[in-house]
């Protein structure tokens, strides 16, 4: 065959291949399940709503195993893990949220693992994860197991402490748009925010509110030197009145001064 | 008293200070129906030597390395005594100048100052306003936040429309293909040291010319605004029976100062951040570029001429022509009519102009 004739051929070979390079390829875990009816099909379908496909966790994350190659991707060679016993959930997902299973296991929750009480799937599900937040701590999720008046208190006391950080952190944001050295400011309420969040495995009311106190009492901090902030901006606009004025009564002076010399 | 007119009289004996005041301040005529567009220039003079002044106070605690100086500009805005102050009056001072300096451009036009013998008056008075905007532009990268970065990224960018010459001329603007440290250092070199001189000699230049023709005199109110000068010899419009500069026409500059200070206090008092973004207060990060990157409002004319035209090196050299234009406006406009109301032609294509850059302006605004 002729040159162009063989060039010819492997354009053709080569161009379904170039058009499948383009996008980037999806883990053989997703190619395979997604098109699986029923229980092995759905959490693929969960898994796209979730926090951890927003921020990049894929199936082999948390479930080990080969997501390149098809045929081995399940083979416990390749670190295959599959599906954890309900007692096992916590030390699971505890791989990653090393700091959350400590929390979990000193709590009331964690310590009734394997005697009917909660694991993490419980109130964040196991697919559809659901990010940690004050949102979660809601009657329909509570009273699956107990009442809500408890979990309510808890809720009340660490939603004030929510609001007192979001409105703080505005604060400190519209500040450093300002040219305002925030950095010590960032650092106090990154520090603050960390200990709340620690709360959040917690269930015990009298020690949730015991720390809520003592957060917000080094929220205060962070309020007063905003507040300092503040005070300083009212002085300088003070100044500047007084400043702004004073040259509006010299351009007065010297354009009555400049009349008599007519 | 006694000992000031001792210290005078010593003074005028060796100087001849008396004879020079005479000449320069009490004895210098200026046309009677000489109006406040006239102390523009004084205005502009006052900026320049605040800015000077604010720049030095600056360089006191300014670091030029790349590592170091968004952190220098940091600790001035928070650690330094009134260093927000000195800083504030710097940045919005700039502006000001732009804004003042169209201000005193626009009266010379509509007064037709800039009309023969004057033409000397006004090429000095373009090269300042080219050199203006030169230190505007390189100031604006000192501070080293994202917006300096990447204003400067595409200011300097939009030489490479240039043909053959462009690309180089990019890498000598940037010390380098990008912008980084040695950007830094040029554009730190050119804004303390060499603009500012030539601002300093071309103001020289420029107020000795207009020492050596006289002060135009305004064509309102006038019935006689026929200019008188042939062009065949040098002479000197003197103002007989005018107003002497010292002490009356000094005091109506006095006040339009004080008039523009208050207007620029209340700016730096009580809204600085007007010619700031967010992206000027977040170090400068190579690597991200912001979202809506705008360069300052006085080069928006600018920066959307550039977009509108197909091709960059059109809308560049149609910038060009437009400047050349305007340099070269009392070569071109000949005509010795000086009262803006008996030139329709003139008045048409003058604020015919002035809305095109304005509407160029709010549409890189909006853009």
């Amino acid at each position: 065959m002729h040159l162009s004739a063989h060039l010819f051929i492997l354009f053709v070979l080569l161009l379904p291949m170039s058009s499948f390079a383009a996008e980037p390829a999806e883990i053989v875990c997703i190619q395979c399940h997604s098109t699986m009816p029923g229980k092995i099909g759905e959490p693929v379908k969960l898994w796209k709503g979730s926090i951890h496909a927003e921020n990049g966790i894929a199936c082999n994350a948390c479930h080990g195993g080969d997501p390149k190659d098809a045929a081995n991707a399940m083979s416990p060679a390749r670190g295959f893990l599959g599906a954890p016993k309900e007692a096992a959930i916590p030390a699971f997902c505890g791989r990653c949220h090393v700091g959350v299973l400590k929390d979990y296991l000193a709590s009331a929750h964690g310590k009734a693992l394997g005697k009917g009480g909660p694991t993490c799937v419980t109130c964040h599900s196991n697919h559809l994860v659901v990010k940690a937040s004050l949102d979660i701590i809601n009657e329909k999720r509570c009273s699956q197991c107990h009442s809500f008046e408890r979990a309510r208190v808890i809720r009340d006391a660490m939603q004030e402490t929510e609001a007192m950080i979001v409105a703080i952190d505005k604060r400190i944001a519209a500040y450093k748009g300002n040219g305002v050295d925030t950095e010590s400011l960032e650092k106090s309420l990154f520090a603050v925010r960390n200990r709340f969040h620690t709360l959040f495995h917690n269930v015990d009311v009298g020690m949730v509110k015991k720390e809520s106190a003592g957060i917000q009492a080094d929220l205060k901090k962070i309020q007063d030197q905003l507040k300092a902030l503040d005070d300083s901006r009212q002085k300088r606009k003070i100044a500047g009145a007084v400043v702004v004025s004073a040259m509006l009564l010299l351009a007065l002076f010297a354009h009555l001064l400049r009349k008599t010399f007519d | 008293m006694a000992l000031l007119k001792r210290l005078i009289d010593w003074i005028d004996v060796r100087i001849g200070a008396r004879e020079v005041v005479a000449k320069e301040l009490t004895g210098y005529l200026l046309p009677r129906n000489i109006n406040t567009w006239y102390s523009m220039g004084s205005i502009l003079l006052f900026i320049f030597v605040l800015q000077v002044v604010t720049g030095i106070l600056l360089l006191i605690y300014y670091v030029p390395d790349a590592d170091k100086a968004f952190k220098s500009v940091t600790y001035i805005m928070n650690e330094v005594p009134f260093g927000w102050l000195i800083r504030m009056c710097h940045v919005v001072g700039s502006s000001m100048m732009v804004l003042v300096l169209l201000f005193h451009m626009i009266s010379v036009l509509f007064m037709n100052s800039y009309k023969s013998p004057r033409e000397m008056n006004w090429l000095t008075g373009f090269i300042l306003f080219t050199l203006v905007q030169g230190i505007s532009l390189t100031g604006y990268l000192l501070p080293w936040s994202q917006l300096s970065f990447w204003a400067t990224t595409v200011a300097t960018n939009s030489a490479n429309a240039i043909p053959v010459v462009g690309p180089y001329l990019v890498e000598f603007l940037r010390g380098g293909k990008l912008v980084g440290p040695p950007t830094l250092g040029r554009f730190f070199a050119l804004h303390v040291a060499l603009i500012p001189l030539g601002i300093a000699a071309v103001v020289g230049a420029h107020l000795f010319f207009l020492q050596r023709t006289g002060v135009s005199t305004p064509p309102f109110g006038l019935k006689d605004t026929t200019n008188r000068w042939k062009g065949d010899g040098y002479s000197y419009e003197s103002h007989p029976g005018g107003i002497p500069f010292f002490p009356n026409y000094a005091l109506e500059d006095l006040r339009s100062i004080f008039i523009y200070l208050a207007c620029f206090l209340a700016v730096v008092y009580f809204d600085p951040y007007l010619f700031f973004t967010r992206d000027s207060f977040i170090p400068a990060n190579p690597l991200q570029t912001p979202a809506h990157i705008k360069p300052e409002w006085y080069f928006l004319a600018n920066y959307q001429t550039l977009k509108i035209f197909p091709s960059e090196f059109i809308g560049l050299a149609v910038q060009g022509a437009g400047m050349t234009f305007l340099a070269l406006l009392p070569f071109i406009d000949r005509t010795k009519e000086r009262h803006p109301l008996k030139r329709p032609l003139f008045m048409i294509c003058a604020i015919g102009g002035i809305m095109l850059w304005i509407g160029l302006s709010v549409w890189g605004h909006y853009s």
